[in-house]
C-alpha cells in the first residue's frame, strides 16, 4: 500500500509539466425547450474533465475549456442532458427538453461511468431528488417501491435496525443475502459487526441519506461481475453530491414532523377478557376465581387497562441540514452538515445523527487532478429490546386488563403482573449504541496519453461503535444489584484501487477498457465488559460494578485481492459489446481454491439507430441487450475453511479443544445469470420503457453436511446446494402533461420465482415454533407444517388436514405439508407527479403481492384462552356449542386446544401502502430575490400514510429478528413476525431555502 | 511517456506481491489445527479443554447429574420447569429427538475427540513426568466418559450375563479432516464397553500422580473405577477401590453436610467440577443452580425452581438430619415446595465425588461380600450419620446402608443407576426397561447407519 502512495507521489512530481495553455472561453444559455425560459443552476461541463460551471439566474453561463476539451455536456435535472461538439463555436446556446430517463444521462458503473445509452447490463438508478428529505434513518429504505427487481422489507418500526433488501431474490441459503453497497467507489460496511442484542444494526444508517447525489443498483453478471466473488446479490453504487465550479450556493433545509404507529392490534378489553377466560377455565374444569387467583389476576378489579397501546407514544422528527457548494475552474467543493433527531413510536426507542461531509475535486494541470472525500457521522441509537424479551413493550399486549400500570399500594410501576412489566425497563434501562464513523477517500487521475488514464485511490471507512446497557435493580435482569455492560467495536475497512483506462474512437470503432488491481482488507475487534453488584442505582458505569462477571475481546477479519478488467466497444454507433470480469483472491477461500474468475459478456443494439427507424417520431428508442456471466458470494464467514481450536474455559483455568474441522476446498457460491432486455421510447421519449427477464442459477451453495457426533463433529460446511431465481421486471415512465401543468408517471412491477435446485439429501427443517423450510422443489422459507381447519362443529376440537384428506384432532397423526409462502409473486410501485407554477406533488404508492405472513406470537396472543395472555379479539369468535362453524376452537384453559405450530397463523401478507407522499411550494424567484434568497421551497411530506392489507397483525412488512440466529435462520425464516413493532407513519413539515 | 508506462507497471507489480502474502491472515481467536497440539504446554492445554468440556450443561454441569434423577422421579423429585426435553423424561415420554440426549452424545464425543487428539499428540510432550500424567488424564476423562453414555444409553450390565447387549462407539483415535470424521462406528458390546473403562481407569491410576491440583489426580481415577466395579456388581474390585481412597489418608470428611456444597474443593472432595462466575454451566437456561435452586432474596429470585423435590422423600429423613435441615428448604413460590440446598449459586463448584460416597462404598461391598475391610458397615455409615446429626447403626441392615446411600447422595446423579443397580423399577417401568435408556440420538441414526437404535425409538 505504502508503495503505492509513494510512487503517487513520485509521479506527481515528475508529471506537472506545465500545461501549455490554448484554453478558450465558450459564452451561451441554456433554456427549456418547451417554451424558452432560461434555466437557472443547469450544469454546463467539459466532458472528460472536472471543469464546469452552472447557469445564472437567467440562464446564462460562461466556461473555459481546457485544451483536450471538446464536448460540453449540458444539464439539468428532469431534463435530458446534451452533449454538444464545442468545435470553434463560442457561443452555444441549449435547448434541453424533458425526458426523465434520458439516454444520454451519465450512469455509474463500477470502476467508472457511462452513457445510459450504452449501457449493455442491467441496472437501476435512483437519483437525489426522488429521496431527499425522507425522514427515514437509511438511505435503502427510500429505494422501497422506486427500483424493479429490488425488494427492500424494513422488518420492524425500530429506529436504526437494519433491512433486508433482495436483489433478483435470495441467490443463498446460508451465506449472506445483502448486496454489496459501494460508495464512491469504496466497498463499505454494510451489515452488522457485532452488536450484542440479536437486533442487527445498520452501518448504513451512518449516512445522510442527503448527501447522496444517486444510487445505481446493478442486477446482471453484466453490470456486476466485475465486483466478482461478491456481486452475485447485486451491488449498490452510492454516489455522494460533489462541487461543481460557479457561484457558491449556500443551501439550509429544515423539517419537523411526528410520527404514529400504522396500525395498532385489538385485545380484549376487561368484560372480554374475564368471560373468555372464565369460560376457558370451566370448559378446563375449573374455578375460574381459583385459576385467576392462582395466576395472580384480581377476578373483580375494576382496571381496565390498554395494555397493548403502552408501548406507544407520538414519536418526532427533526433534522437541519446545510450544505455549501462551489468552486472555480480548478477547485470545487461541497461541504454539507446536518443534525437529525427521532423520537421513535416505541417508548425509550430514539435515533441521532450528526454528519459532516467534504468533498473536494483539484484539477492541477491537464494531466493531473486529485480528488478528496471526507466524512464523518455520530449516530446515537437508543435501542428497543429484542422481540423475544419479556422487556420488548410490545409484549406489554400479553398483560391482563385487570392488571393495573401502577402498584396503588405504592404508586411505583406495578411489578406483580403476570409477565414482566417492560414499562420498567422503559423508565429504568437503557441500551445506547453510539456509533463514531467516518469514510474517507483519496484519489489522482493522471492523463497518460490521449484518452488513457490511470487513477489510483485509497479509500477507508472506520466504524467505532459503544454499545452500552444499564439496567436498574428495578428491572427483571438487573435484580438484585444492578447490570451493567460495555462493548467497544472497531471496524477498519480500507480498499486501494489502481485502474488504467482507454477511451478512443478510431471511425467507427468506439473503445471503452479498464484494467486494473484492487486490494481491500477489513479488520474488527471488539472488547466488552459485564459488571453486577452496583452500590445504587446511580453508579451506572463498571468502575462501580463489585463483580466484573464478563469480559471478553475478539478479531476478525478478511481480505481481498483483485484484478479487474473490462472493455466496452462500439461500432457504428449502434452495435455494442461488453466484456469484463475480476479474479478474486480471498483469505476467506480454503487454501486449495484461494482465486475465484468471474467473466461477464454482454451486448446490445441500438435498433433506432438503424436507417430503418431512425429519425422515427413514433419509436424514438429501441435497444435489445443480453447479458451472461458469473459472480459469486463471498459471505461465507471469515475462516470457515481453516481447521481450528478454540479456547475453552474450566473456572480459572483455559484450554483449547478443536473447534472446526479444515476445509481446503471451501469456495464462493457462483451464480450464472443471463439477462435478457428491451428499452424502448414512444414518441420522443415521451413514453419510456424497459423490460428484463433473467434466470439467475445459483451452485455450490454454502451447505452443512451432517457427519457422525462420535468422531468429535458435528457437520462441515461444503459447496453443494444450488437454487435459482428467475423473473421479469418491466418499468414504465410517462410524461402525460408537460406544458405549464406538468404529470408524470413512473410505473414498475417485478416477479421472482425462486426455487430451490439442488440440497444436501434433506429439507432444512423448521425451528421448533417456526414454519420456514428449504426442501427441493420449493422456494426459499416456504411455510411447512400442519394445516389447521378451525374447530370441530362437533365438539370444538382443533382440527388439522390428516394423512388421509380428513380433519383429525390428533396433532400428531395430521400431515405435514405447504401452507404459505412468504416470497411475493410480484411488487410493484407508481409514482405519480405533478407541477404547476410552483407547486409540485408526488406521491409514491408501493406494493407488494401474493405472500404469505406468520404470526408466531399466535401462539400466546389467539390461541383459544390457553394461557392467562390476553387474546385477540378474534377469538371471542370462539366455538360455543355443537353446529358452530368457527375457525377459533373451543376456550380451554391449559388445554392445548390448536396451540401447536400450524396454519392457524397463517395470513396473506399483500399490502398496498401510500409510501410517500410530498406537497412542496416554490417561492417565485421575482419574491426572493428582495431577501437576498436564490431559492425557497416548503413542502410536506407523509411517509407510509396509508395501508391496505388484509393481514390482521400489526404490519404487513414485517420480519422478526427473534428467528435470526443465524445467516441461514435469517434467511429461511421469513415473514414471521413475533411482537414486532409496527412501522412509523410519519407526517413532516420542511424548508429548503438557498442563498 | 514509455518511462511512465514503465513506472506503472512497476507500481503494480510491487503492489501486487505485497497484497498476495496478505491474503494469509490468520485467525485470532482460534489458532490453526495442524499446529495445535506442538508441545508440553499445547497438550496441557488440551487437556484444560477437555476439563471445560466436562463442566458444560451438556454433561456434569447439568446432565450427568440431573438426567438420572428427573428420569427416575416417582417420590422423589417433580419436574415443573418449561423444557419439554427434561419433561419427557420425567413422564417417559421421550422420543429419538430428545434434546438432552442429542446433547450428551455430542458433547461426550467431542470430549473425548479432544483428549484423543492429546493421546495422538503426546510424543511432542518433553518432560517424561509431564507425559505420564497428561496421558493418565486424557484416559480419565475418555474412560469415565465411556461410563456416563454406556449407564445412560445401553441396557445396563447384568451381572451374571455376556452383557452382548449393544453399548456405545468405542472412539479410540483422533479426527482431524473429514475423512476421518466422517467415519461410521457401530456400537461396541456392553461388555467390551466396561472393557474399555476399566482398561482406560486402571491406567490412569498408575499413571496419574497423588495429586495434580484440581484436576485428576491417582484418587479420583481410583474412585470414579469403584463406581464403575460397583455398576458392575464387581464388589471386591469396588471395595478395593474404595478402601484404597480412605485409607490413604488423602481426603477427610467436612464437618458439615453443607460444607461441601458451599466452599470450593474440601477436603472431603475428590473431583469437583471447577466453575466460577464468568465460567460455568449456565445461569438462566441451563447448569444445576438454575434448575434445582429455587431461592427467595429480596430482589429477583436465584434459579428457576424447575425441580421440586416430593414431599414423600423430605419425610423419609430424620426430622433431626441436617440433610433435611439445612440442605432441604422452602422455595420462592412458598407453600409446601421444597428444593434441594445442593446447588445455590451459579459460580460454584459441582461435587462430583466426595468422600461420602467412598464409606458408603465400602459400607456396602462389605456388607455384601461379608467382610470389614477397612472397617465395619456400621462404623462407616455411622461416619456419615454423625455428621448430618443422627444417631449411629451399630450393625445396619443392606436396606439401611442403601437408604443412608440415597440420603447422603440425593440430587447428586445416582439415582437412575443405583434403581438400575439394585434391580428395582421406576413406577411401572422395570429396571431393564428399554424406556428407561436414552434413544440414540436420531441424527446421528441418520448420518450413521451403522448405529443400532434402541428398542422404542
Amino acid at each position: 500500500m505504502k508503495n503505492i502512495l509513494l510512487f503517487l507521489l513520485f509521479y506527481v512530481a515528475l508529471l506537472v509539466t506545465p500545461a501549455l495553455a490554448q484554453e478558450r472561453r465558450v459564452t451561451g444559455r441554456v433554456t427549456q425547450a418547451d417554451d424558452d425560459s432560461g434555466i437557472p443552476g443547469a450544469t454546463v461541463q467539459v466532458k472528460g474533465t472536472t471543469r464546469g460551471t452552472q447557469t445564472d439566474a437567467s440562464g446564462n453561463y460562461s466556461i473555459t475549456i481546457p485544451p483536450q476539451g471538446n464536448v460540453l455536456v449540458v444539464s439539468f435535472v428532469g431534463l435530458a442532458a446534451q452533449e454538444i461538439v464545442i468545435g470553434n463555436k463560442s457561443e452555444i446556446n441549449v435547448a434541453l427538453a424533458s425526458d426523465s430517463r434520458s439516454l444520454n444521462e451519465v450512469v455509474v458503473t463500477g470502476y467508472g461511468t457511462q452513457q445510459r445509452r450504452d449501457v449493455t447490463g442491467s441496472s437501476a438508478t435512483i437519483k437525489a431528488s426522488e429521496i431527499s428529505n425522507l425522514p427515514v434513518q437509511t438511505f435503502e429504505q427510500a429505494l422501497q417501491g422506486r427500483a424493479p427487481g429490488v425488494q427492500v422489507t424494513q422488518s420492524s418500526g425500530k429506529l436504526g435496525a437494519g433491512l433486508q433488501i433482495r436483489v433478483r431474490g435470495a441467490a443463498s441459503i446460508s451465506a449472506g443475502n445483502e448486496p454489496l453497497y459501494v460508495i464512491d467507489g469504496i466497498p463499505i460496511t454494510s451489515q452488522d459487526v457485532g452488536t450484542t442484542t440479536t437486533e442487527p444494526y445498520s452501518p448504513l444508517a451512518d449516512i445522510d441519506p442527503n448527501d447522496i447525489e444517486s444510487i445505481d443498483i446493478l442486477k446482471d453478471a453484466s453490470a456486476s461481475a466485475i465486483y466478482g466473488s461478491r456481486a452475485s446479490n447485486g451491488v449498490v453504487l452510492v454516489t455522494t453530491k460533489k462541487g461543481k465550479s460557479g457561484r457558491t450556493n449556500v443551501n439550509i433545509g429544515y423539517y419537523t414532523g411526528f410520527s404514529n404507529p400504522t396500525r395498532l392490534r385489538q385485545f380484549l378489553n376487561r368484560a372480554q377478557y374475564v368471560e373468555l377466560f372464565s369460560e376457558a377455565a370451566v370448559n378446563s374444569g375449573l374455578v375460574p376465581a381459583e385459576e385467576f387467583d392462582g395466576n395472580g389476576i384480581d377476578i373483580n378489579s375494576k382496571d381496565d387497562v390498554l395494555w397493548s397501546e403502552q408501548a406507544f407514544r407520538r414519536g418526532t422528527v427533526n433534522q437541519l441540514n446545510f450544505n455549501v457548494n462551489g468552486g472555480n475552474d480548478k477547485t470545487q467543493f461541497y461541504l454539507s452538515g446536518s443534525a437529525n433527531k427521532q423520537t421513535g413510536i416505541i417508548k425509550a426507542n430514539e435515533f441521532q445523527r450528526n454528519n459532516l461531509l467534504l468533498n473536494l475535486n483539484h484539477t492541477a494541470s491537464d494531466r493531473l487532478s486529485f480528488g478528496a472525500k471526507f466524512s464523518v457521522a455520530r449516530t446515537i441509537n437508543d435501542k428497543t429490546p429484542d422481540d423475544n424479551d419479556f422487556a420488548n413493550p410490545v409484549q406489554l399486549n400479553a398483560l391482563p386488563p385487570l392488571q393495573s400500570v401502577l402498584d396503588p399500594a405504592t404508586g411505583e410501576l406495578n411489578n406483580r403482573t403476570l409477565y414482566y412489566n417492560a414499562l420498567i425497563e422503559i423508565t429504568d434501562a437503557y441500551n445506547r449504541a453510539t456509533t463514531y464513523r467516518s469514510f474517507g477517500n483519496l484519489n489522482g487521475t493522471l492523463r497518460i496519453a490521449k484518452g488513457l488514464n490511470f487513477r489510483s485511490e485509497f479509500g477507508y471507512d472506520l466504524l467505532n461503535q459503544q454499545e452500552e446497557i444499564y439496567r436498574t435493580r428495578r428491572t427483571e435482569s438487573g435484580a438484585p444489584t444492578g447490570f451493567g455492560y460495555q462493548n467497544q467495536i472497531r471496524s477498519l475497512n480500507w480498499t486501494s484501487n489502481n485502474t488504467i483506462s482507454y477511451l478512443n474512437t478510431f471511425g467507427d470503432h468506439a473503445i471503452d477498457a479498464l484494467a486494473g488491481i484492487t486490494y481491500q482488507e477489513q479488520n474488527i475487534q471488539d472488547a466488552n465488559a459485564t459488571g453486577r453488584g452496583f452500590p445504587n442505582d446511580q453508579f451506572k458505569k463498571l468502575a462501580s460494578a463489585a463483580r466484573i462477571v464478563g469480559g471478553s475481546s475478539s478479531e476478525t477479519g478478511f481480505s481481498l485481492f483483485s484484478y479487474i478488467a473490462r472493455i466496452n466497444y462500439r461500432f457504428r454507433e449502434r452495435y455494442l459489446l461488453s466484456l469484463s470480469g475480476r479474479v478474486d483472491g480471498s483469505s476467506r477461500f480454503g487454501a486449495s481454491n484461494r482465486y475465484g474468475v468471474f467473466p461477464a459478456v454482454s451486448a446490445g443494439w441500438l435498433i433506432h439507430e438503424e436507417s430503418f427507424l431512425k429519425g422515427n417520431q413514433t419509436l424514438s428508442l429501441l435497444k435489445l441487450r443480453a447479458s451472461y456471466g458469473l459472480t459469486g458470494n463471498s459471505e461465507i464467514g471469515n475462516f470457515s475453511s481453516r481447521g481450528l481450536y478454540s479456547a475453552v474455559f474450566y473456572a480459572d483455568q483455559a484450554g483449547i479443544r478443536p473447534s472446526q474441522l479444515p476445509n481446503p476446498n471451501l469456495g464462493w457460491e457462483t451464480s450464472t445469470q443471463l439477462d435478457i432486455g428491451i428499452e424502448f421510447g414512444i414518441l420522443r421519449n415521451r413514453l419510456n420503457g424497459q423490460i428484463d427477464v433473467y434466470s439467475k442459477d445459483t451452485r455450490d451453495l454454502l451447505l452443512n453436511r451432517p457427519l457422525p457426533g462420535v468422531n468429535g463433529f458435528t457437520s462441515i460446511a461444503q459447496n453443494v446446494g444450488s437454487l435459482r431465481n428467475r423473473g421479469i421486471e418491466f418499468s414504465f415512465t410517462s410524461q402525460n402533461l408537460v406544458k405549464a401543468f406538468r404529470w408524470s408517471t413512473n410505473f414498475n412491477i417485478s416477479l421472482n420465482r425462486n426455487t430451490v435446485t439442488k440440497l444436501n439429501g434433506q429439507p432444512i427443517e423448521p425451528g421448533s415454533r417456526f414454519l420456514g423450510r428449504v426442501a427441493v422443489g420449493e422456494p426459499l422459507g416456504y411455510f411447512y407444517g400442519k394445516k389447521f381447519l378451525g374447530a370441530d362443529p362437533q365438539n370444538g376440537d382443533a382440527i388439522y388436514e390428516g394423512a388421509d384428506g380428513k380433519p383429525t384432532s390428533d396433532y400428531a397423526a395430521a400431515i405435514s405439508t405447504k401452507v404459505g409462502d412468504p416470497n411475493p409473486k410480484f411488487i410493484a410501485g407508481v409514482t405519480n407527479t405533478f407541477s404547476y407554477k410552483g407547486v409540485d406533488l408526488s406521491f409514491l404508492f408501493q406494493g407488494v403481492f401474493g405472500n404469505d405472513l406468520y404470526n408466531v406470537a399466535g401462539f400466546f396472543q389467539s390461541v383459544s384462552a390457553d394461557y392467562f395472555d390476553n387474546q385477540t379479539v378474534d377469538q371471542l369468535n370462539r366455538w360455543q356449542k355443537p353446529g358452530d362453524i368457527t375457525q377459533v376452537p373451543q376456550v380451554r384453559l391449559y388445554g392445548a386446544n390448536g396451540s401447536q405450530p400450524s396454519s392457524r397463523w397463517v395470513q396473506d401478507g399483500s399490502f398496498v401502502r401510500l409510501k410517500t407522499v410530498s406537497l412542496g411550494y416554490g417561492i417565485p424567484a421575482s419574491l426572493l430575490k428582495k431577501v437576498y434568497l436564490q431559492t425557497a421551497r416548503v413542502y410536506v411530506t407523509g411517509l407510509n400514510l396509508l395501508t391496505f392489507t388484509n393481514y390482521t397483525g400489526y404490519d404487513p412488512e414485517v420480519n422478526t429478528q427473534y428467528a435470526s440466529s443465524s445467516n441461514q435462520a435469517a434467511n429461511v425464516t421469513l415473514g414471521h413476525d413475533f411482537y414486532t413493532p409496527p412501522q412509523q407513519r410519519t407526517i413532516t413539515f420542511g424548508i429548503n431555502i438557498g442563498f | 511517456m514509455k518511462k511512465q508506462l514503465i513506472y506503472s507497471l512497476t507500481a503494480v507489480c510491487i503492489s501486487l506481491s505485497a497484497c498476495d502474502n496478505s491474503l494469509n491472515l490468520q485467525p485470532r481467536q482460534s489458532i490453526d489445527a495442524a499446529t495445535a497440539l506442538s508441545n508440553d504446554q499445547d497438550v496441557t492445554s488440551a487437556i484444560v479443554g477437555a476439563y471445560g468440556q466436562l463442566g458444560s450443561g451438556s454433561l456434569y454441569g447439568t446432565d450427568f447429574l440431573l438426567v438420572p434423577d428427573i428420569y427416575a422421579p416417582d417420590n422423589y423429585v417433580t419436574w415443573r420447569g418449561t423444557f419439554a426435553s427434561y419433561r419427557e423424561l420425567a413422564l417417559k415420554t421421550q422420543t429419538n429427538a430428545n434434546a438432552e440426549a442429542q446433547r450428551i452424545w455430542l458433547a461426550s464425543y467431542a470430549a473425548i475427540n479432544t483428549v484423543n487428539n492429546a493421546l495422538a499428540s503426546l510424543s511432542v510432550v518433553k518432560d517424561a513426568d509431564a507425559r505420564k500424567s497428561l496421558e493418565g488424564e486424557a484416559r480419565f476423562i475418555r474412560g469415565i466418559l465411556f461410563f456416563e453414555l454406556v449407564r445412560l444409553y445401553a441396557l445396563p450390565w447384568t451381572a451374571g450375563t455376556q452383557n452382548q447387549q449393544p453399548g456405545i462407539p468405542l472412539v479410540l483415535t483422533p479426527s482431524t479432516n473429514v475423512e476421518q470424521a466422517a467415519t461410521q462406528i457401530a456400537r461396541a458390546t456392553v461388555a467390551d464397553t466396561y472393557k474399555q473403562i476399566v482398561d482406560d481407569l486402571t491406567r490412569a491410576v498408575a499413571l496419574l500422580p497423588t495429586d495434580n491440583s484440581t484436576r485428576a489426580d491417582k484418587y479420583t481415577a481410583q474412585a470414579f473405577l469403584a463406581r464403575a466395579y460397583l455398576q458392575q456388581e464387581n464388589y471386591a474390585g469396588a471395595l478395593a477401590a474404595a478402601n484404597a481412597i480412605i485409607v490413604s489418608d488423602v481426603y477427610r470428611l467436612n464437618s458439615s453436610v453443607t460444607a461441601a456444597f458451599r466452599n470450593r474443593n474440601t477436603q472431603e472432595s475428590i473431583f469437583e467440577i471447577q466453575q466460577n462466575d464468568q465460567n460455568n454451566a449456565g445461569a438462566s437456561n441451563d447448569g444445576l443452580t438454575t434448575f434445582y435452586a429455587s431461592i427467595p432474596t429480596a430482589a429477583a429470585p436465584i434459579g428457576r425452581g424447575d425441580v421440586q423435590v416430593s414431599n414423600t422423600f423430605v419425610a423419609t429423613y430424620d426430622p433431626a438430619d441436617a440433610r433435611r435441615n439445612e440442605l432441604l428448604y422452602i422455595g420462592y413460590k412458598g407453600g409446601n415446595r421444597v428444593y434441594t440446598g445442593k446447588y445455590t449459586n451459579f459460580g460454584d463448584n459441582i461435587p462430583i465425588i466426595r468422600l461420602a460416597e467412598m464409606y458408603l462404598i465400602r459400607a456396602e461391598t462389605n456388607m455384601r461380600l461379608n467382610s470389614k475391610v477397612g472397617d465395619s458397615p456400621g462404623n462407616d455409615i455411622s461416619l456419615i450419620r454423625a455428621r448430618a446429626g443422627v444417631g449411629p447403626i451399630a450393625t445396619p441392615t443392606l436396606a439401611e446402608i442403601l437408604r443412608e446411600r440415597r440420603f447422603e447422595l440425593a440430587f447428586e446423579g445416582h439415582r437412575l443407576h443405583d434403581i438400575k443397580r439394585f434391580r428395582q423399577s421406576v413406577g411401572t417401568f422395570a429396571w431393564n426397561s428399554p424406556r428407561l435408556v436414552l434413544p440414540i440420538p436420531k441424527r446421528e441414526v441418520d448420518v450413521n447407519p451403522s448405529l443400532i437404535q434402541n428398542e422404542g425409538y
